[in-house]
C-alpha cells in the first residue's frame, strides 16, 4: 500500500516548521485580533454535538444523584423554608408598596428604563475551561443564534462575564472571576466607582478583586451592592456584581480596595443568559 | 491511516473529557492535563514526528475553544511532543516509569511556560503561589490519571503494531519516525 517516497521530512524540520507557523500564527492574531472564523466554524461543528451530548449524561446523572442525596435535606429545609415564606410575604407587599412608589419617581425623572429589558438568550455551558489557569467556559450558542463578541452574561440576578469570541454554534464566555478580567463597577449605596478585577489567587477563596475605589471612610460596608457602571465601555449599566466583603485603605491614602463575593455561584454554574444587546459607545 | 484515526479520536476524547468530566472531578479546583498525556505518549511511543502533529493539533485545539490568542497552547504543545519524541529511543514497551517521570516533567515544564508568559507578564509575581496551588497539584493529577490513561494508549499501541508491522523499529515502533510526512497525508485521503 505505502508508496516510497524519495525524501521524507525529519521531524526536526517538521517541528520547526509549525513552531514557526504557531508564532506567525500568534503575532497576526496578537495584532489583528484575528481569531481564524473558518476554523472556529469547523470545530463548533465537531466539538459541540458530542460536548453537548456529555453535558446532557452529566446533567441528567447529577439530577439523578442529587435527587437521592438532597430528599432528606429537603425535607428538613421545607419546615425552614415555610417560616422564610410567611416572613417574606410581609416583606413582599412592604416592597410592593416601594416599587410603586419607585416607579411612579423614575417616571418623575424620567430615569431611562431600558437596562431594565435587555433582550437575553438562554444558553448551556458544554465546556470548562481545559487548563487550570483561566476561567473561560464554552457555551451552546453562537453567531447564528445571533450572539457576538463583548456581549454580557449573565445568570440569575448577577454577572457572569462577556462573549470573547463566537463560532457558529458556540462561543466563548471570559468570566469575571477570571485572572485577567476588569470590569468598571460602582457602589450602588454611594455611587463611587471603582475596578473589579478577577484573581486566579482569590478565586479558590470564592471572592475577587475590588480596587480604586474612592470614596470616604466609613461610607460604605459590609455586603453593599456593587453594580456595573455606566462609564464601561463593554457592560451594560446596573448589572448586579456582587457585595463587597471587605475594603482597606491604599497606601496612597486616597483609594479603597478590598474582596467582593460574587452574586453568581461559579461552582455551580450550568446555565446562563446572553444580554444581545451590545453597549452602545460613541465611536 | 488506522493510526491517524485512533491518534485523532484520542485527541477528541481526551479534549472533550479534559474540559467536561474532569472538570466536575476536579479536586481543589484543579484537573488533570490529558492532552498533555497524549501528547508525551505518543511523542515517546512513537518519535519526534507523531509528538510534533499530536502535539499540535491538541495545542490548537485548546487555542480554538480557550486560547487568548491563536497559536499560543498550540506552541508550547508542539514543544512537549518534541522533546517527548527526543526521547524515543530510550522508550520500552514494558516500563512505565520513564513515561512517568517525564511526563511528569513535561506537565511542570507546561506549568512554567504557563506562569511566565501568561502571568508574569501581566505583573504576577507571586510564584509561590502559583506553583504550590496549581503547578503541582495538577502535575500530581495528572500523574494519577496517567497510570491509567498511558495503559490505555500503549494497549492500542501494540494493538495497532499488530495490524501494520514495521520490522524497522524498536518495540514501540510501528509507523516509525522515518515514514514520509506527504506519505501520511496521502494515507489521509484514503479515508
Amino acid at each position: 500500500m505505502r508508496r516510497r517516497k524519495k525524501f521524507s521530512v525529519p521531524g526536526k524540520y517538521l517541528f520547526a516548521c509549525l513552531a514557526f507557523g504557531c508564532i506567525l500564527l500568534m503575532g497576526v492574531s496578537f495584532i489583528t485580533g484575528y481569531s481564524g472564523e473558518p476554523v472556529n466554524t469547523a470545530a463548533g461543528y465537531l466539538f459541540v454535538p458530542i460536548q453537548r451530548g456529555l453535558n446532557y449524561a452529566g446533567g441528567w446523572l447529577r439530577e439523578k444523584t442529587d435527587n437521592f442525596a438532597s430528599l432528606q435535606e429537603a425535607q428538613n429545609l421545607n419546615e425552614e423554608l415555610q417560616a422564610q415564606v410567611d416572613q417574606l410575604i410581609t416583606e413582599n407587599s412592604q416592597l410592593q408598596q416601594d416599587r410603586y412608589e419607585l416607579s411612579e419617581l423614575r417616571a418623575l425623572y424620567e430615569l431611562d428604563e431600558s437596562y431594565e429589558e435587555y433582550e437575553k438568550v438562554a444558553a448551556r455551558i458544554i465546556g470548562k475551561d481545559a487548563g487550570n489557569w483561566f476561567s473561560t467556559f464554552i457555551i451552546d450558542k453562537g453567531a447564528k443564534d445571533g450572539i457576538a463578541v463583548n456581549m454580557n452574561v449573565m445568570a440569575g440576578s448577577g454577572l457572569v462575564g462577556i462573549v470573547t469570541k463566537v463560532g457558529d454554534n458556540w462561543a466563548q464566555v471570559r468570566s469575571i472571576i477570571d485572572d485577567t478580567s476588569n470590569v468598571s463597577a460602582t457602589v450602588l449605596s454611594t455611587s463611587d466607582y471603582c475596578f473589579v478585577q478577577g484573581d486566579l489567587k482569590l478565586m479558590n477563596e470564592g471572592v475577587i478583586h475590588i480596587t480604586e475605589l474612592r470614596t470616604e471612610e466609613g461610607a460604605i460596608s459590609k455586603g453593599d451592592k456593587v453594580l456595573t457602571s455606566h462609564i464601561s465601555e463593554k457592560y451594560q449599566e446596573g448589572i448586579l456584581i456582587g457585595y463587597v466583603d471587605e475594603l482597606v485603605l491604599d497606601s496612597n491614602n486616597l483609594t479603597y480596595s478590598g474582596t467582593l463575593t460574587p452574586a453568581v455561584d461559579f461552582e455551580h454554574l450550568h446555565t446562563v443568559l446572553v444580554i444581545t444587546d451590545l453597549k452602545q459607545t460613541a465611536d | 491511516m488506522r493510526r491517524k484515526l485512533v491518534v485523532f479520536l484520542l485527541i477528541i476524547l481526551s479534549f472533550v473529557l479534559q474540559n467536561t468530566v474532569f472538570k466536575t472531578l476536579a479536586l481543589a479546583s484543579v484537573s488533570p492535563n490529558l492532552l498533555l498525556v497524549l501528547t508525551a505518549s505518543v511523542g515517546l511511543m512513537r518519535g519526534e514526528k507523531e509528538g510534533v502533529l499530536t502535539g499540535f493539533f491538541s495545542g490548537l485545539l485548546l487555542d480554538i475553544f480557550y486560547g487568548r490568542i491563536l497559536g499560543f497552547y498550540a506552541l508550547v504543545y508542539l514543544f512537549i511532543g518534541y522533546g517527548n519524541g527526543k526521547f524515543h529511543r530510550l522508550f520500552s514497551d514494558e516500563d512505565i516509569k520513564l513515561p512517568m517521570v517525564w511526563i511528569a516533567f513535561s506537565d511542570l515544564a507546561y506549568g512554567l511556560l504557563i506562569y511566565f508568559f501568561q502571568f508574569m507578564f501581566r505583573r504576577k509575581f507571586e510564584f509561590r503561589y502559583y506553583f504550590l496551588h496549581i503547578i503541582v497539584p495538577e502535575l500530581i493529577y495528572t500523574i494519577v490519571v496517567m497510570l491509567v490513561f498511558y495503559q490505555v494508549i500503549r494497549k492500542l499501541n501494540r494493538w495497532l503494531e499488530k495490524w501494520d508491522p514495521d520490522k524497522n523499529t524498536g518495540p514501540g515502533g510501528l509507523l516509525h519516525s522515518g515514514t514520509p510526512v506527504l506519505d501520511r497525508f496521502d494515507n489521509m485521503k484514503e479515508l
